[in-house]
């Protein structure tokens, strides 16, 4: 849809809004059209064509807040959301530090949308998912897709407040996905997964092939697998591993709504060193063509690039409207308003990434003492304390010149002192899923137990 | 709406060939959140319209329209029946038919629909805020709380050319109370969560929330002084929170038939001895043994009846988890597992209330016979492999010394391979107790879901210091 009427539908909104009692409002409407085809036990299964808008409205009447999201675009539906927003208003305690962000200034991004990728039909995605499937099968038949699929879809967001906040954005993208494991006679390995997904129509096939490849290999490498080894000493974290377990309990910390609450134990140490010098993080959501990338936040803030932790300092944590303004002294939005359509703003990054280390990934385990090598964690980290305990997935066992794959292997440790523990960042990154640039990392100090 | 919408569903099949299936979904969540004296949020959130699947040429083709008019309905029919025949020959094994079966029609109900939509959001509202001030209250330690109440409302119409013509309306009330608690700089959190199928009668039938609030301050005081544990293998009792996560995730996605067709560890398994002889598991659309189960449904979502399935009777496998294409590729009765999350996802082979049957023993006795161990539970979260190999955070594991408890350790997380772990049970509590009703279950779309059993005793990894 274009993103001029979905702001007149936004706007709409308002209105009626302002005309039930509402002091100020917020309303956020998405639409999206999709192809779909979806493979199931090797073969496609299903193939799907979708199309849907949903309107979110935030209402605010004297500090108290309601919010209602619905699919629907009638006449009736809408004045539905705002009456059943507005009654919440009415009756949830008023908060001083409530309200909306002023009127933003955006920068369009480049390269975020492609009509190519608009264009792409379901004969084209079945085309995409069997090459997949036929490459998988030329590859190693031991390897099983248990369910997958490709995607191909374009949206526009659009986003207008009463404090004068007016933004559209179109987007396209193209991805697909693969989950399955290798069976060998009477030996299933592991599951694996991998996925990618881009904007670049002319990297699209690439991006697939690299992707099967990558999960046929994963697969395979889980067969023969073993016993581990009980020590304390070190592991390595892919960067997926890095990307699904490290980074994600991290930045939790990092949030400025986690430090209000109580839960982070990151509460106070901006200034304060956390990590190794070796390590910086940077979020982003602003590069041309990204995955992650938009103009402006949940809120129509702008988003912007910045150093969260610089040479293992804390720099910043992540605000949204409310966070900022409860936190006080001047404090804006960083644009780390999180969300859509259907859900109260929320705070979270756009597209992280790790600074490149100095040691060759291969070199990462080199040595003779016993590393744990970190594909995938299955496991739990308590986000308040920073302890984790899960089974190494995807692991091998490294030392004395050694590489064998192991299972029933679990790890535990405390993530806030990993970070102190940093002992090498490979040199080489990989971008995962279009949005998050990671190295390999070495991590020591943790407890390994093997079954 | 049931009866109008079942009305409009019949008007746009009317006349299709082939099998085309139409379900009208619409599904209302309300949320609110308490914590540190704030409420956070309360949320409304409606979806609604109707999903469309159609089966040409021996390949699926899916569409879906918010949009409940008989023309709209008539042209997702068209949509998904042109997305059927552009995948189907690109499909290498066509889909043929589908298991026959007596398809439900008719209205279905589960208690509760009423009494949750008429309940006003200014007590759900109070319920939250009093249980987050009683948790914060509850000891010096505990620096802030939160208290989360959520509620889903759903009704479903679901009408096939093979003739299922079925409506149902259900309401899935769910609470959860966390505290975090500090001393010395050091922080341990402690949670309680419950969920059910029906009103508050049900979502409160184990105690009131204020038993719950009390529980969460508790354990994360009592955890703050925990040491961690020794990893290695261990004998463990497992509560039937954490017995109903290991059924669920770690045999219980083993027997999902389109899984089993892939290649799990289950594959080829039916009529072996899969587990000890004391292992009888289930999972059934009905609550059984207690009401409110949390992932009950009358009908699944392609109109078959949901029964109660049984997968291992006496440690032997004797059922998949079917839909009706498995079925028929399988060629058994479909056992009424397919859901779908809302209106524009495709039904998916999912299971329900998930539970292993009760024994003769009793809890006291397990723990007084067992020499060195861990009563376990609470679960954090889980999650399993195409092995059967699980790994479960538990929230309390307190030691067993010489048939008696002992001292509580934190950060306790267990694994070992379902199949394997399930041949070492040596004992099965008579108690029962669904305990997994807030939980969702992830396979590309949530679903609601519940699991539980009585007490076990088995043999374990945990995880822990080296």
């Amino acid at each position: 849809m274009d993103g001029g009427r979905l702001l007149d539908l936004c706007n709409d909104v308002l209105t009626r809004a302002r005309r039930a009692g509402a002091d100020e409002a917020e309303a956020v409407a998405g639409w999206r059209r999709g192809v779909d085809t979806r493979i199931e036990n090797g073969d496609i299964h299903t193939v799907e064509t979708s199309e849907e808008t949903v309107i979110g409205l935030r209402v605010m009447i004297s500090g108290s807040v309601g919010f209602t999201t619905a699919n629907g675009l009638e006449s009736s539906t809408l004045d539905a959301c705002v009456e059943e927003a507005v009654g919440q208003a009415r009756i949830t305690p008023p908060d001083a530090n409530t309200g909306l962000p002023p009127a933003c200034e955006t920068t369009a991004i480049e390269r975020l949308h492609d009509p190519r990728i608009a264009a792409i039909d379901v004969t084209s995605t079945t085309a995409m998912a069997t090459r997949m499937i036929e490459r998988i099968r030329e590859r190693d038949a031991r390897v099983r897709i248990d369910s997958g699929g490709v995607s191909a879809g374009e949206s526009t967001v659009a986003l207008a407040t009463t404090t004068g906040n007016s933004h559209h954005e179109a987007g396209t993208s193209c991805g697909g996905h693969l989950f399955g494991m290798a069976v060998d006679g009477d030996e299933v390995a592991s599951f694996d997964y991998d996925g990618e997904s881009t904007r670049d129509f002319d990297r699209i096939d690439a991006a697939l092939e690299e992707m099967t490849d990558r999960f046929a290999n994963k697969c395979l490498s889980g067969l023969g697998s073993g016993s581990g080894q009980s020590f304390n000493g070190s592991v390595v974290l892919s960067p997926e591993a890095v990307a699904e377990f490290l980074l994600p309990n991290l930045i939790g910390a990092i949030c400025s709504d986690a430090v209000r609450k109580g839960r982070s134990p990151l509460a106070g140490r901006v200034g304060e060193s956390i990590a190794v010098p070796g390590f910086t993080l940077i979020d982003d959501g602003t590069i041309p063509g990204g995955i992650a990338s938009s103009a402006f936040d949940r809120e129509g803030v702008p988003t912007r690039r910045m150093t969260l932790i610089d040479s293992g300092v804390l720099t910043t944590y992540l605000y949204n409207h409310y966070e900022a303004q409860f936190a006080g002294d001047g404090q804006f939005s960083t644009g780390h308003a999180s969300g859509s359509a259907s859900s109260l703003p929320g705070i979270g990054p756009n597209a992280l990434e790790v600074a490149a280390g100095t040691t060759p990934a291969a070199e990462l385990a080199a040595g003779s003492d016993p590393v744990v090598w970190v594909g995938r964690f299955s496991g739990s980290t308590n986000g308040v304390t920073g302890d984790f305990s899960g089974v190494v997935k995807n692991g091998f066992l490294i030392g004395n010149g050694e590489r064998r794959p192991i299972r029933e292997t679990m790890i535990a440790g405390n993530l806030f002192e990993a970070l102190r523990n940093i002992e090498a960042i490979s040199a080489e990154r990989r971008l995962l899923g279009g949005s998050a640039l990671l190295p390999s990392m070495r991590i020591g100090g943790i407890s390994v137990t093997a079954g | 709406m049931s009866n109008e919408s079942l009305e409009v569903l019949e008007r746009a099949i009317d006349s299709e060939d082939g099998f085309v299936e139409l379900r009208y979904h619409d599904k209302v969540s309300r949320s609110v959140g308490v914590e540190k004296g704030r409420v956070e949020r309360t949320q409304y959130r409606r979806r609604s319209g109707v999903g469309v699947r159609v089966l040409d040429a021996g390949g699926w083709g899916f569409a879906s329209t918010s949009d409940l008019e008989v023309t709209a309905v008539k042209r997702a029919i068209d949509a998904a029946r042109a997305a059927a025949r552009a995948g189907a020959g690109s499909r290498r094994e066509k889909t043929a038919e589908l298991a026959k079966v007596e398809l439900a029609r008719g209205e279905f109900e589960i208690d509760g629909f009423d009494e949750i939509m008429d309940r006003p959001l200014e007590e759900k509202i109070d319920v939250a805020s009093r249980l987050e001030q009683m948790t914060r209250g509850s000891s010096s330690s505990v620096q802030t709380a939160s208290c989360g109440y959520n509620e889903i409302i759903e009704q479903k119409s679901i009408v096939t050319t093979d003739g299922a013509a079925a409506s149902f309306r259900l309401a899935r009330p769910e609470l959860r109370i966390q505290a975090v608690a500090e001393r010395d700089g050091r922080l341990s959190t402690g949670s309680e969560s419950i969920g059910a199928t029906g009103g508050w009668d049900c979502l409160f039938r184990g105690g009131s929330g204020d038993v719950f609030a009390e529980k969460a301050a508790r354990t994360a005081t009592d955890l703050l002084s925990a040491p961690l544990p020794e990893g290695g293998r261990a004998t463990v009792i497992l509560a039937p929170s954490i017995v109903g996560l290991l059924v669920h995730e770690a045999i219980g996605h083993t027997v999902e038939a389109d899984f089993v067709q892939a290649g799990s560890v289950a594959a080829g398994k039916i009529g072996t001895q899969v587990a000890s002889e004391l292992v009888t598991l289930c999972d059934s659309g009905r609550s059984e043994f207690h009401d409110g189960a949390g992932g009950s449904i009358p009908v699944d979502d392609e109109g078959v009846i949901a029964g109660n399935t049984t997968i291992i009777e006496n440690g032997r496998l004797v059922s998949y988890l079917h839909n009706r294409e498995s079925a028929a590729r399988f060629g058994v009765m479909p056992t009424g597992n397919a859901r779908a999350w809302e209106y524009s996802d495709q039904p998916l082979i999912r299971m329900r209330n998930t539970y292993l049957v009760p024994g003769t023993t009793t809890l006291e006795e397990m723990i007084a016979t067992t020499d060195d161990g861990y009563l376990l539970d609470g679960p954090r979260n889980g999650q399993a492999d195409a092995t059967g190999e699980f790994m479960f955070g538990v929230q309390e594991a307190r030691r067993i010394r010489n048939g008696k408890l002992a001292e509580l350790v934190r950060g306790v997380t267990i694994t070992g391979i379902a199949f394997e772990v399930m041949q070492t049970v040596d004992a099965v509590s008579d108690s029962f107790h669904w305990d997994l009703g807030s939980g969702y279950c992830g396979k590309g779309q949530p679903a609601k879901v519940d699991a539980g059993g009585p007490y076990i005793r088995c043999r374990a990894l945990l995880g822990g210091e080296q």
